[in-house]
């Protein structure tokens, strides 16, 4: 009897067990979605009319940023970091925007492929120097920070190309519901496509063993040097989805990389990516990009002095970091 | 367990406090502007316009719509640069000077086009009547563009032209500023000379027009030739560049065999390298910023110096906001035929020397107590700016 009923209990225990311990582990997430949301109310009581036109521009324009941050990620889970997202992000936006000029569209996805595949290159390059050289990650990638820039603007000089019709269509206008912008549609499916399936396979755990402990993991038979190249080639890639977003979204390439690698480096740390590795997932950070873009939005809604709007951002940046590094803390004692 | 769920509890009641600290504590102060806005905007509106010449249209513009205008400015690059800080500042005081606007929204910061395309996303999405904005590019900015147009805003683009075609061009003819500058040299040379060759920044459309009007005043006069060659050489427009141009040019004796030279803004510095290399002055063509205007009127520190200064007024924010406002108030506008897209408006530059008595007069005249030597001294266009010097150097908007 006392049997009968404590199987079930126990069940149902070890269920509610597993989905604390899941909500544990993305609550971090959670708890910025949860910001994201009185963010997005917010925005709604300053601007009653923020619709649906806005949440597209929103999405728009955290798109770039958006796949520098899970390129960023990939790096700094696996205990690097790349500071030449921003420059991988320029070349290859210049690459497809000079390549797609003047040419069908049919060859526009030639050029999509390659310059996917040219990102991939790039990456490997940046993780074979660092596991090759043994120099530290972040001085290999500030150096490669001006490689790939130089090549930027050898290969443009001043902003130009174009982008294919159907690269643009793939960003603007909304999907079935006009609530549904067809940017973060496209987003996060290419994130979903490509980071799921490895986040599950053996690279991917590897990948967070490097990042947790580069000794253990090497004990356990991974190979540190193998999978540090293949997080950056992986880098490399979404650099490059990157750099095409630019030039989808722009019809243009600029050869002068933007500000996305500092800003991808803050929405990794808001996003809940430790910087010393092995923690974090790719989707918390495309969030807090969602929240510094907001809070941009919202400082324009209110008018507030441009400079300052920015104080603000680095602000709670700072305030953030600071809450999360007390948790961790914290949960380390208990 | 239990404690690190407290804990992520607290973290996540922390952050949302914290972020609607922050959020309130912007929105506290601009909700009191917005109130005094609507208050206090009509009497501002009175006590500041009758020393303007814009009161007559004001009434007419203003009352047609009710209250006033909500505008959106974007500067998507050059935050410290004198000739951006100047548009800002001359378009925050027109927008106060006209009476007319009720807010100013700016957002000034240095971003790529991609940047620039969400924050006048931004601005469509804050509901203005009118968006005026600097382009980062002719082109990359027209799908935002087309959505103000959707939405039925307004938008001018200043200081460089867009190719979407329902969008307003306001800019210097730039083609013009080249050809009166190097025609007054030519002339001043005796139509017969050596001229050195400073351009702008390789590939910017400025650099390009002057480019296109040097080469204008070069055919009128087949006499001159062009050193070191006809693409002459680019400073970038950076003041450090232009400095080690100038010195190696003396350095290797090449100065000694010109007898003038053409610069494209960057001029204080070039009169500076040869008033310290010692040499005897050739006519130089300049700017109008403060710096080279005072060098050309201080014959005790520069003697011998002759040149010329070519307006490139940085007002072009203020009649931006100026030429937005015609638009909204349904007024006609005169467009350049000549220009390379529709609805442009081309501001035609003047040119002022310290040779002529006329030219000493109007230099002098350009002088404005208080303004930073960096930027430009042209604070305002007949026309198109309704504000005074000191409103443009005061910086503030309608409801600052």
């Amino acid at each position: 009897m006392s049997a009968a009923v404590t199987t079930p209990a126990r069940a149902a225990s070890g269920r509610t067990a597993s989905i604390v311990s899941a909500l544990r582990r993305s609550g971090w997430t959670l708890s910025l979605l949860g910001i994201l949301a009185v963010l997005v109310a917010i925005t709604k009581a300053i601007q009653p009319t923020f619709g649906a036109a806005g949440i597209q521009g929103l999405a728009i324009s955290v798109m770039p940023l958006a796949l520098a941050s899970v390129a960023q990620a990939i790096a700094v889970i696996s205990r690097g970091i790349d500071l030449s997202v921003g420059s991988m992000m320029a070349l290859t936006s210049v690459v497809s925007a000079s390549l797609m000029e003047d040419r069908g569209e049919g060859f526009a996805v030639a050029v999509v492929i390659g310059v996917l595949v040219l990102g991939l290159v790039l990456g490997a390059i940046n993780g074979t120097l660092i596991v090759v050289t043994r120099v530290p990650d972040i001085v290999v990638t500030l150096a490669m920070l001006f490689v790939w820039a130089g090549c930027a603007l050898l290969v443009m000089e001043t902003p130009g190309g174009a982008s294919a019709q159907w690269l643009r269509g793939l960003t603007l206008g909304p999907l079935v519901n006009e609530w549904i912008p067809k940017a973060a549609v496209v987003m996060l499916l290419v994130v979903a496509i490509v980071w799921i399936p490895i986040r599950r396979s053996r690279l991917g755990l590897s990948m967070y063993a490097i990042g947790s402990d580069p000794l253990a993991a090497f004990r356990s038979g991974v190979s540190v040097g193998r999978t540090k190249i293949l997080a950056y080639a992986l880098t490399g890639l979404f650099s490059a989805f990157g750099g095409l977003s630019l030039t989808a979204t722009t019809g243009i390439a600029t050869p002068v990389p933007g500000p996305y690698t500092l800003m991808s480096v803050a929405a990794v740390v808001l996003g809940g990516v430790s910087l010393s590795g092995g923690r974090g997932g790719v989707f918390g950070p495309i969030v807090a990009v969602v929240i510094l873009s907001l809070l941009r939005t919202i400082m324009t809604f209110l008018n507030v002095n441009t400079n300052l709007a920015t104080v603000v951002q680095g602000g709670i940046l700072v305030g953030v970091v600071m809450v999360g590094s007390l948790i961790q803390l914290r949960r380390k004692r208990g | 367990m239990p404690r690190t769920r407290t804990w992520s509890g607290r973290l996540a009641l922390t952050l949302v406090l914290a972020l609607l600290v922050a959020a309130c504590g912007g929105g506290g102060a601009s909700t009191t502007t917005a109130g005094s806005e609507s208050t206090e905007a009509p009497p501002a509106t009175e006590a500041e316009t009758p020393d303007t010449t814009a009161a007559p249209d004001t009434t007419s513009g203003g009352e047609a719509t009710g209250e006033g205008f909500r505008i959106g400015y974007s500067n998507g690059g050059g935050v410290g640069n004198g000739f951006r800080e100047e548009q800002v500042c001359t378009a925050q005081a027109e927008a106060l000077a006209s009476g007319q606007v009720t807010e100013l929204i700016t957002i000034h910061r240095n971003t790529d086009a991609a940047g620039q395309l969400s924050d006048i996303r931004d601005l469509i999405a804050a509901g203005v009547d009118a968006i005026v904005f600097n382009p980062n590019d002719p082109e990359a900015l027209n799908p935002a563009l087309e959505e103000a147009a959707a939405a039925g805003i307004v938008t001018v683009s200043v200081d460089a032209y867009v190719t979407h075609e329902g969008t307003y061009n306001l800019y210097n003819n730039q083609v013009q500023y080249a050809y009166l500058g190097a025609k007054w040299l030519f002339e001043q040379l005796g139509g017969e000379g050596v001229v050195y060759y400073m351009r702008g920044l390789a590939g910017h459309p400025a650099d390009s027009d002057r480019h296109i009007g040097f080469q204008q005043a070069l055919e009128e006069y087949p006499n001159i030739e062009v050193v070191p060659s006809i693409d002459g050489v680019h400073t970038g427009w950076d003041p450090a560049t232009t400095t080690q141009l100038i010195n190696d040019f003396i350095a290797s004796g090449q100065y000694e065999g010109i007898d003038g030279i053409w610069t494209s803004g960057m001029d204080s510095q070039v009169v500076d390298a040869i008033a310290d290399a010692g040499l005897d002055f050739v006519p130089i063509v300049g700017a109008d910023l403060g710096a080279f205007v005072q060098q050309l009127l201080d014959e005790e520190n520069y003697p011998g110096l002759v040149g010329a200064a070519v307006t490139n007024t940085a007002a072009v924010g203020g009649a931006g906001v100026n030429l937005a406002l015609k638009l909204l108030n349904g007024e006609t506008v005169e467009t350049a035929e000549d220009a390379s897209q529709p609805n442009t408006v081309l501001l035609d530059p003047v040119l002022a020397d310290n040779v002529s008595d006329e030219g000493l007069a109007t230099l002098e005249s350009w002088l404005v107590d208080g303004l930073d030597p960096l930027w430009p001294l042209g604070l305002q266009i007949e026309g198109w700016t309704t504000y005074t010097p000191e409103q443009a150097i005061a910086c503030q908007g309608p409801g600052a």
